[in-house]
This record gives structure tokens, C-alpha cells and sequence, in this order.
């Protein structure tokens, strides 16, 4: 695997204001300790499951940053995808050679696309190096989007996915866009499933989410909006499909769970086809970083505080292990009568 | 139903239905579960059904294999799909050629069967499609008994937030199958890999009184063994969490249903000890019924001497083994987790 490439494809917005979020620029710059009077990008990991539309929801948004005065930059983790529409600043593709690395690894297609993520996770501090150059630069950065591999899976259920995740998070106000394929979801036992599953998606990464409601222009999103808002009304749905059985009685109780669920996050319909929908896309994602700064941040810290110090007290309880086995191997404490010279054997060392 | 068949087709068949996320160890589960029921002198049989699992690279040999069906690889250059849209087809496929599964299944009617299921593009099957569960229900439908064996790697579990994202996909896939549902933390022999635990073992196995965890997530910059001897006391909470209080709210209601249907709760494995296979076959088994059919079987032999003794031996065999179960997370503690042995449960 070569070296990082340069970044190539680089989006040009036309003009280069800063944007005007004078409030929000203070407070960052204060969390983030800096005297910068700059506020930091609003990072967007795109997930969403293969169909959902992560890609040409991009491209669409590109289209719209611009006609705008806004500056994008994008990055692609998706080793596998053959096109990519919106023209990425920072591509897996560059890095590592997904067909190469199933090739050389004797690797089935999932293994290869988990693996080329392994292999660009080691590197991710260099990108975010280049996400911070250009943050800092003088046309400044006012979102950055990161599409995901196409297998959902891979990026929230694995290690590599944890550390990209947790490396945005640790240096940009970092948020979750989950695009949902609503043509799909119209039924309710499977936006129950849907939800469960962005549900857990916030539990693993503990990030403020946004739900983008894609193929508004197929079907419209209103029936989710209504079941978002009215438990009662999804009840009814739900009651129509499920019976009296244990599951139908579970699967009310879950719907409780995901009442509550749905108050801590935004939704917005959105067309990716028509362009519907994406200004309020851009409100929310807005609104997410700022809930970043204000309640996920300091979470965020003292989590990695508390690993820290897991990590370093479990040092130290083999460090003193190890120093007592020393002890005993050298004589310092006999372990049985007669025992001093002879402790040379494995005690029990725990 | 079988009208055609022998005598075989009318006792039912047991086996366990093998799901998880990719990479959580099914395929090795499945190795491993039957090595060990071979050992056991049952008669087994793996039944592959996950497309992207390629004959050179499975460590079993399959009885009966979806891509006798179904080439994945086909289907991806046929169609021109990637490998999810085409396992998804694959599935979808199998779904509409169920008599062609049952066919291959009737020779291997007296063994006891493994099904590997599709781990990726596992989610989508799970939400946005019925393909899955059309293939468990008609399986049902003619006398397969089935334990669900939900597996996830234990890494997962290195924190209480990361546990009820567990909780909540195992949750979904509970719902979808409708069948007996075994959830399994593999690979516990690595489970402090990436960092000491926050918290006991036997939180995760136990899982009955999860309102505890509401402790462990607003608490995150305490130490392990303080929290662990804390738990009788009332706890501090500490002020600044804004996360936790916002989540809080949501967590309490995930655990009030949990606790409330009884229903999540996890048993440890390493596939490499025979000890721990065993645990968890013997939950399987209680799961399905097979316990009681085996028993049964040998109840019904001395039926004619004693009845009541028979059905007595009939029940023991069904509702022991719980017993030691506090022991076991001991020694799977010790083994594979850096505590020393001053905790208790």
C-alpha cells in the first residue's frame, strides 16, 4: 500500500465568506481552546443502509454548496464503490486498492472492503491533518461529509469504523446523517426495525443524529413524520399488523422505547433526486453541531479520560504483579520454609 | 405437509439458526458446535446459507449449500449487482425455491442441523425484507425446531452505552425471527483486548436488573473496581454528563422493557473450550426443546416400569443446570480477564 496520495478533486465553491455564525464561532473556539475567532466545520458521517441513497444524497448536496457561499470537502470511505459522483477531496480509492487487497489477502468481498478500512484507519490522523489545514486555511471549511461504505455494517460494527468515528468526533463537532430508504419503510413492523437500528447506531457512537428521510419524490415522508410525532397513530399502524400474540405485545412496548428515541434526534425529508428538502437538511445539520459543542463534547472527553485511566490502572495492577513475582523469584519473600533460595519455580503468580 | 415421507419425517428435527453481524464468529461457531455435538455422539448437520461463504474457504464441510442454488458470483456479474444487492437477491432467491431446501434437508432429517445464516447485508435482510423470516416460518411450518443463536464478538461489550447497542440489534433480530433466542457473547478469550472492561462480566450474562447500567453510564470517569463496590450504596451522580441525561431518559425505558419481558440476557463463549460450548449448547438446547425430547425418549423407554419416575427424570433434566453458572463466570473472569480473585458476584 503506497503512501497517502495528494488530495486530488478538490471542490472549488464559488466566493469564500466565512459563514456568519458569530454566536456558535465563539463558543467553539472556546471549546476548543484555540484564540481563533473561526468556527470548526460541522463534520456529516453519512450512514444508511445499501440502497438508501448515501451517494447521490452527496452529490446533491455538493450541488447545493456550490451555488452557495458555503465551503464543502468530502471524503469517501467507501473502497468499493465505482463511481463517486461529488468529486471527493480525500478518497479511500487512492489509498488503498480494494480488489488488490482481496487479491493479496485471499479475501471474499466484505473481508476486502473491512480490511481496506483497517488499513485507511491506520492512517486516519493524516487525514485529519488535511481536514485541519484546510479548516484553517483562508477559505476556511464550513462542512465536511464523509460517505460510508455501502455495507452498513462494516463501518458501525467495527473497530476501524470506532476509530474514524472517534477521531472526527475528537477534533470537529461531529454529527450522523442516517439516510433511510423510505419507499422501504413504509411499513410499520420494518420502521420499527429501521429505528431500532439507527437506536443502537447512537448508542455505539453516542453522537447527535439526523434523519434524512431520502426519495421524498417517490414516497413522501409524511406517514414517518406522523408516526414520529404521534405514538398513538403508530400504535394503530402497528396494531393492524401484529396480533395479540407475545411479539405484538413487545413490539408495543418497544414502540414506548422509540417515542422517546425520537425526541432526541431531527428528521427531515429530503429528495436527493429533486433537491427537496435539503435546505432544512442544512438547518439540522447546523443545529447538530451546536448540540455537539454544548452536550456531546464533554461526554466525549470524559470518556476518553475515563479509558485512559482504566487503561493505565490496569498497568499498573500488572506492573505491581510483576514486581511482586520479581520479589519472589530473587529471594526477597520465601514462599514456603526452607523456600528462599529455591523460589526460582513459577509461584503462583495470579 | 409429508405425505410421502417415512417415519422420520414426522418426528421433529432440532437444529439452531446462526446469526450475528459479519465477523462476529458464525462460520467458526458452526465448525466448532459441531465438532463438539459429534464428540457428544449426535449426529450433525451444517447447513451453509450464506452466499458469500465460499466452499475453499470454509472450515466445514457443508451437507447442504446455497450455492448448489445460487453462485453469488453469478449472480453479481448476471445482474450486475455488488456483493449486498446480490446476497440479498441470493436470499430472495432461495425464498421462492424453498421446496428445493426441504428436498436436501429430508436426508438429514435424524441429525441435528446448524444453518449458517448471511451475516452480511444481514441488517437489510433483517429490516426491509420478509425473506428471512418466510424461510424460518416455513421451516416451522414442517416440524424444524430452532433455537436462535444470536452471536456478537464480546468486544462490543467494552462499555455500558456500546452494550445496549447490543441489546437493542439483538432486540430487532429477536423480533424478526420469533423463535427461541439465544444471545452469545464469542470470542470472550479476547474480550480485554482493546481495553479493561468497565464493569463485571456477569452484568452482560445476568441482565436482569438493568437499571444498573443507568449507573454505569452516568458514571464514566470512576474506576471499575469502585463502581463494582458500590453497588449496594446509593451513587453520586456526576453533574456535567449532558450526554447521559439526555440519553437517560431513553435508557431507563430500553431497560424497563428488557427487564420487563425478560428477555436479553447473554452467555459467554470461547469456541476453543469444550466447557464453554458445552454452556451454551446445554441453553440451546433448554431453548428448543431438545433437552425434553431427549429426555423424553428415555423417559419413554422405562415408561412401562415406573411412569411417575419417568416423568420426574423428564423435568430434572429439562430445569437443571443453572446452578452453576456463578462459578463458571468466576473461572471465565480469571481465565480471560486481568482481576484477581477478590471479586465476588
Amino acid at each position: 500500500m503506497s503512501g497517502f496520495a495528494a488530495e486530488g478533486g478538490e471542490v472549488e465553491a464559488t466566493g469564500g465568506d466565512e459563514a456568519d455564525h458569530a454566536g456558535v464561532a465563539g463558543e467553539a473556539a472556546a471549546a476548543a481552546g484555540e484564540g481563533a475567532a473561526r468556527r470548526k466545520p460541522v463534520v456529516c458521517i453519512v450512514l444508511g443502509m445499501a440502497g438508501s441513497g448515501k451517494t447521490t444524497l452527496l452529490q446533491r448536496i455538493n450541488l447545493q454548496m456550490n451555488s452557495s457561499d458555503k465551503q464543502g470537502y468530502y471524503i469517501n470511505l467507501d473502497p468499493a464503490v465505482t463511481q463517486v459522483p461529488f468529486g471527493a477531496n480525500i478518497d479511500i480509492r487512492d489509498t488503498v486498492n480494494y480488489k488488490e487487497v482481496m487479491a493479496q489477502y485471499g479475501l471474499g468481498p466484505n473481508g476486502g472492503i473491512m480490511t481496506s478500512l483497517n488499513l485507511f484507519a491506520t492512517r486516519f490522523d493524516q487525514v485529519i491533518g488535511l481536514m485541519e489545514a484546510r479548516s484553517d486555511s483562508a477559505e476556511g471549511l464550513d462542512y465536511v461529509f464523509v460517505d460510508t461504505p455501502g455495507q452498513i455494517e462494516v463501518f458501525t460494527w467495527s473497530a476501524s469504523g470506532q476509530i474514524i468515528t472517534e477521531s472526527l468526533a475528537s477534533a470537529f463537532p461531529t454529527c450522523l446523517i442516517y439516510v433511510i430508504d423510505t419507499p422501504r419503510t413504509t411499513s410499520p413492523t420494518t420502521f420499527m426495525s429501521n429505528m431500532l437500528y439507527a437506536c443502537s447506531i447512537l448508542y455505539r457512537t453516542r453522537l447527535p443524529m439526523v434523519l434524512a428521510f431520502n426519495k421524498s419524490d417517490v414516497t413522501s415522508p409524511d406517514f414517518a413524520a406522523e408516526w414520529m410525532s404521534d405514538f398513538e397513530k403508530f400504535q394503530e399502524a402497528l396494531d393492524e399488523t401484529a396480533d395479540e400474540s407475545y411479539m405484538g405485545s413487545l413490539n408495543r412496548s418497544l414502540s414506548l422505547v422509540l417515542d422517546e428515541f425520537y425526541s432526541t434526534l431531527k428528521h427531515v425529508g429530503v429528495s436527493a433526486a429533486t433537491g427537496e428538502g435539503i435546505d432544512q437538511l442544512f438547518q439540522s445539520l447546523d443545529a447538530a453541531g451546536d448540540e455537539f459543542i454544548r452536550d456531546y463534547l464533554p461526554d466525549l472527553q470524559a470518556r476518553m479520560a475515563a479509558v485512559a485511566a482504566r487503561t493505565q490502572a490496569a498497568k499498573e495492577r500488572e506492573m505491581t504483579k510483576l514486581m511482586a513475582d520479581v520479589a519472589v523469584t530473587r529471594g526477597d519473600k520465601p514462599l514456603r520454609e526452607g523456600g528462599e533460595g529455591d523460589a526460582m519455580d513459577s509461584s503462583n503468580s495470579g | 405437509m409429508a405425505d410421502d415421507g417415512g417415519e422420520e419425517d414426522q418426528l421433529p428435527c432440532f437444529g439452531q439458526i446462526v446469526v450475528g453481524p459479519p465477523g462476529s464468529g458464525k462460520t467458526t461457531f458452526c465448525h466448532g458446535m459441531s465438532q463438539y455435538l459429534t464428540a457428544l455422539g449426535r449426529e450433525v448437520a451444517i447447513i451453509n446459507l450464506d452466499p458469500a461463504n465460499h466452499g475453499e474457504r470454509l472450515p466445514y464441510k457443508p451437507a447442504v449449500d446455497i450455492e448448489d442454488l445460487v453462485s453469488l458470483e453469478g449472480v453479481m456479474s448476471t445482474l450486475g449487482l455488488g456483493p449486498n444487492g446480490a446476497i440479498i437477491y441470493s436470499i430472495e432467491f432461495l425464498e421462492k425455491n424453498l421446496d428445493w431446501l426441504l428436498d436436501k434437508l429430508r436426508a438429514h432429517r435424524a441429525k441435528y442441523l446448524l444453518f449458517d445464516f448471511p451475516g452480511q447485508a444481514g441488517v437489510e435482510l433483517f429490516t426491509h425484507y420478509t425473506c428471512i423470516q418466510n424461510i424460518v416460518q416455513t421451516l416451522q411450518k414442517h416440524d424444524y425446531r430452532l433455537t436462535a443463536v444470536h452471536l456478537v464478538d464480546a468486544y462490543h461489550c467494552s462499555d455500558a452505552s456500546r452494550f445496549i447497542s447490543v441489546v437493542l440489534v439483538s432486540l430487532m433480530s429477536m423480533m424478526r425471527l420469533e423463535l427461541p433466542h439465544v444471545n452469545v457473547l464469542s470470542k470472550v478469550d479476547l474480550i480485554e483486548q482493546y481495553g479493561p472492561l468497565a464493569f463485571n462480566l456477569d452484568f452482560f450474562t445476568e441482565c436482569t436488573d438493568m437499571t444498573r447500567i443507568l449507573d454505569y453510564i452516568d458514571a464514566p470517569a470512576r474506576g471499575a473496581d469502585e463502581l463494582d463496590r458500590d453497588l449496594q450504596g446509593a451513587h453520586e451522580r456526576p453533574q456535567g454528563d449532558a450526554t447521559s441525561k439526555k440519553l437517560s431518559r431513553l435508557t431507563r425505558e430500553i431497560c424497563d422493557v428488557v427487564e420487563s419481558f425478560g428477555l436479553v440476557s447473554f452467555t459467554t463463549l470461547d469456541i476453543q473450550d469444550g466447557e464453554s460450548v458445552g454452556r451454551v449448547l446445554s441453553k440451546i438446547d433448554k431453548a428448543n426443546g431438545y433437552v425434553v425430547q431427549s429426555a423424553a425418549a428415555a423417559a419413554a423407554a422405562q415408561q412401562g416400569r415406573d411412569p411417575r419416575a419417568a416423568a420426574n427424570a423428564l423435568f430434572q433434566s429439562a430445569f437443571s443446570g443453572n446452578e452453576a453458572d456463578y462459578e463458571h463466570l468466576a473461572s471465565v473472569r480469571e481465565r480471560h480477564m486481568g482481576r484477581t480473585s477478590g471479586d465476588d458476584t
